[in-house]
């Protein structure tokens, strides 16, 4: 019999099983988005963004540089794929360039990756190479190649910057590769380290360059138009650990010769950067455990506006905890720092290959993308995010492909209503945030702007609920006050009357008392009274704890 | 002075004449046992308030989910304990009169204003905003202070010492505190890993049996 039931609830927990799985199967999204809530604890949300496309050397067209009939032949040999592409970047234009490292080219292409022109030689450097020929004579020739270039920045007018890394310099060219300009190892005290060996490049609105070298932690080194070194820009912090305190004291007992043995705490260079059309630069800080500087917006003169704003201190960029498996510790490392419209700012991690999506007043809006290579919308290694509009583009130096992100529905509704929101017309993005909500009940931001919508609506009373909901103590504590004012403003004559009643009631008894009216024990009895009983009461429940204890052989007679 | 008081009416007493009232309970010999009981569990109440109630914007962690007693008992029933202990053991070497029962009679009633303050303060938040915070606060801190002085009489009266020998009594107690609970963590691991340790061979025997 009971084999029976087993049998019965194995096959129908087999078939449970199998309804469910298809269920997952049959699903969109290849995994499960998340988001974080007000306690930093990662909650199940919805997509933000969905993989659409990945395109790759092929689709881009690249074996067309091998071939002899097409208009972009190069070489023979010229490879059909990206390899270990470093860095990709979306002109004004609206034209990419991808900065193919392995292969020593930067191919550029129009907006839907057909291939426009692939560049690989270029004329006018100051630079020379010296190669060892086959009969060991040496030649020395203007370096007209690339040589691992890491970064590109093109501006309006589409004049190139490429960072050629292990040249150590980076040219500024036009389209027919002539170069205008080269920026080498400043020749400066300033300037310390021995290599010059850059990996990214921005240029700011009045031509100003800015190189990050990794080898460099004063911050980007920075060069007017003509190419004269300026100095540092926007240098990190040092974080204050544990060790650069007692290092700070030691050296204060120190002699000199001690304290040079003594490690100097540096800060951390930082990774990568990015321009928005405002001219504030955005940096990001990749070494893992970065707590200060992760993500940083620097305003023209170098300092960090986050900072300053208020909480800004207290944002943690990325994932809010590392995570340890099989004895190897995963935290954020964030790599690359792309702002699209309305200065939504897009943050890469490289260790999970999530994209960290923020509204301008850093606001966590999204995180999507995941680190399993081999399915769509997972990354090996993610080495830059641009976006344009309503897509994010993420490029892999691994799977030597890009992935194209869209924005979902659900997508388009955050975004628009986050930008209302941020604007301050909270009452007009009420509606939105409210469909948000039937779509996500976990998104956060959805309750708190509500409750400002209802705010300033005068709905006291409904605000405080959704501020609430949404963990926003500031704000109700605003909503509270309104609250409490509309009320004793209502109540008013009732809690007058109420109050003068106690004390002509107060007044009357004392009275009545000293003429001997009533009899002064009265509280002492009345307390007396409701002592007894309760002791009634607890010997009466003790009783029946007892007449139960009996009760059991009651019942057996 | 009439003494012939209730044991709610000797508390009330104590509480509002701090130095007399001590002197006067030892002198009768009073203090209840039972209503101690009560004031320590109290307490314990007294902290999951403070911990799980409040206006929302003065304590926006009373409303997560997540709620663990065990820091709270240690908070409240474990430090009182441990004071009970550690102050015994110093003042009968130093030439207290107390023992541990009036030790504990005189702490624990000590603690009465604390406990009424803290829930005071604790429902206040609920009609206050942030800007009239101090108000709540004020009445947390009276409480904390009264019961500080209403510990030194207490001990003074309950040993017999001066002020001085009293305050010096009363921080080599803390230091007792600190190393009785130590110890106790120590235990707890040691404990712990015996419990491991047994737990280890029992999984172990559970293997060689079934295979």
């Amino acid at each position: 019999m009971t084999l029976n039931i087993k049998k019965a609830l194995c096959i129908l927990l087999a078939a449970m099983l199998t309804v469910t799985m298809a269920v997952t199967a049959f699903a969109d999204d290849p995994y499960t988005s998340y988001n974080y809530n007000a306690w930093k604890e990662a909650v199940p949300s919805q997509n933000g963004y969905q993989v659409t496309d990945t395109i790759t050397g092929a689709d881009i067209g690249l074996d067309q540089l091998s071939d002899p009939d097409s208009e972009f032949f190069i070489s023979e040999d010229e490879p059909a794929t990206l390899s270990n592409a470093k860095d990709f970047f979306l002109s004004e234009n609206e034209e990419w360039y991808i900065v193919d490292t392995d292969n020593n080219r930067i191919i550029k292409t129009d907006l839907e990756f057909n291939l426009l022109a692939c560049y690989k030689t270029f004329t006018g450097s100051s630079m020379t190479t010296e190669t060892t020929l086959e009969d060991g004579t040496v030649e020395v020739t203007e370096t007209n190649t690339l040589k691992s270039p890491y970064g590109i920045y093109v501006d309006e007018d589409d004049i190139m910057y490429i960072a050629d890394r292990d040249n150590q310099r980076v040219i500024k060219c036009n389209q027919d590769c002539e170069i205008i300009t080269e920026y080498t190892r400043p020749d400066s005290e300033l300037y310390d380290s021995v290599s010059f060996y850059c990996a990214k490049v921005l240029v700011d609105a009045a031509k100003n360059v800015y190189v990050i070298c990794p080898a460099v932690n004063k911050g980007a080194i920075m060069y007017s138009a003509s190419g004269t070194f300026l100095g540092y820009f926007g240098a990190n912090k040092v974080e204050v650990t544990a060790t650069v305190v007692i290092n700070r004291m030691w050296r204060r007992i120190a002699t000199e010769s001690q304290s040079a043995t003594l490690t100097k705490a540096t800060p951390v260079e930082y990774a990568n950067f990015d321009i928005d059309d405002q001219g504030f630069i955005y940096t990001v800080t990749e070494a893992a455990n970065t707590t200060t500087d992760a993500v940083k917006k620097l305003n023209p003169a170098g300092e960090n506006i986050i900072a300053r704003t208020e909480n800004g201190a207290e944002i943690v960029f990325g994932d809010q905890t590392s995570v340890t498996y099989s004895g190897t510790t995963y935290s954020t490392r964030l790599t690359d720092i792309s702002i699209g419209d309305n200065g939504i700012v897009n943050i890469l991690d490289y260790t999970s290959g999530r994209i960290f999506q923020y509204d301008r007043e850093f606001n966590l809006l999204f995180i999507f993308g995941c680190d399993q290579e081999d399915q769509n919308g997972g990354f090996d290694n993610p080495n830059a995010i641009e976006s344009y509009g309503d897509k994010i583009y993420i490029l892999d130096g691994r799977n030597n492909d890009i992935t194209v992100f869209s924005e979902t529905l659900f997508g388009t509704y955050v975004h628009e209503a986050a930008e209302m929101y941020n604007e301050g017309l909270y009452e007009e993005s009420l509606e939105l945030w409210q469909e948000i909500l039937k779509h996500d009940g976990n998104y956060n931001m959805a309750y708190v702007a509500i409750g400002k919508a209802l705010l300033n609506q005068d709905e006291y009373e409904e605000a405080m609920k959704y501020f609430k909901a949404g963990y926003d103590d500031e704000d109700y504590d605003k909503a509270f006050e309104y609250y409490r004012k509309d009320l004793m403003r209502n109540n008013f004559t009732a809690a007058v009357i109420v109050i003068a009643v106690l004390i002509v009631l107060y007044i009357v008894v004392s009275m009545l008392q000293k003429r001997g009216k009533i009899p002064d024990h009265l509280w002492r009895r009345l307390f007396r009274l409701i002592g007894k009983g309760i002791k009634t009461l607890a010997n009466k429940i003790a009783g029946l704890f007892t007449k139960n204890k009996k009760g059991g052989a009651v019942n057996g007679l | 002075m009439v003494y012939d008081m209730t044991p709610i009416q000797w508390l009330k007493y104590v509480i509002f004449h701090p130095i007399e009232g001590y002197e006067d309970m030892r002198w009768k010999k009073q203090g209840s046992m039972p209503i101690t009981i009560v004031i320590v569990f109290l307490l314990l109440v007294a902290q999951v308030v403070k911990e799980r109630m409040g206006g929302f914007a003065f304590n926006m962690a009373a409303y997560s989910d997540v709620f663990n007693i065990v820091p709270i008992i240690t908070q409240s029933v474990i430090i009182y304990l441990a004071w009970v202990v550690a102050n015994w053991s110093f003042c009968t070497l130093l030439d207290g009169e107390g023992n541990m029962r009036r030790i504990a009679i005189y702490s624990a009633y000590a603690l009465v204003p604390y406990i009424v303050c803290t829930v005071i303060s604790t429902i206040m938040t609920y009609a206050l905003t942030l800007d009239e915070s101090i108000w709540s606060s004020a009445i947390y801190y009276v409480g904390l202070i009264w019961t500080a002085i209403m510990i030194v009489t207490g001990m003074k009266a309950c040993h017999q010492y001066s002020y001085t020998k009293t305050f010096v009594c009363i921080a080599l107690t803390v230091v007792g505190m600190v190393l009785i609970l130590c110890m106790f963590v120590l235990l707890l691991s040691l404990f712990q890993q015996v419990y491991v340790f047994f737990y280890t061979i029992y999984t172990e025997i559970m293997y060689r049996v079934r295979s």
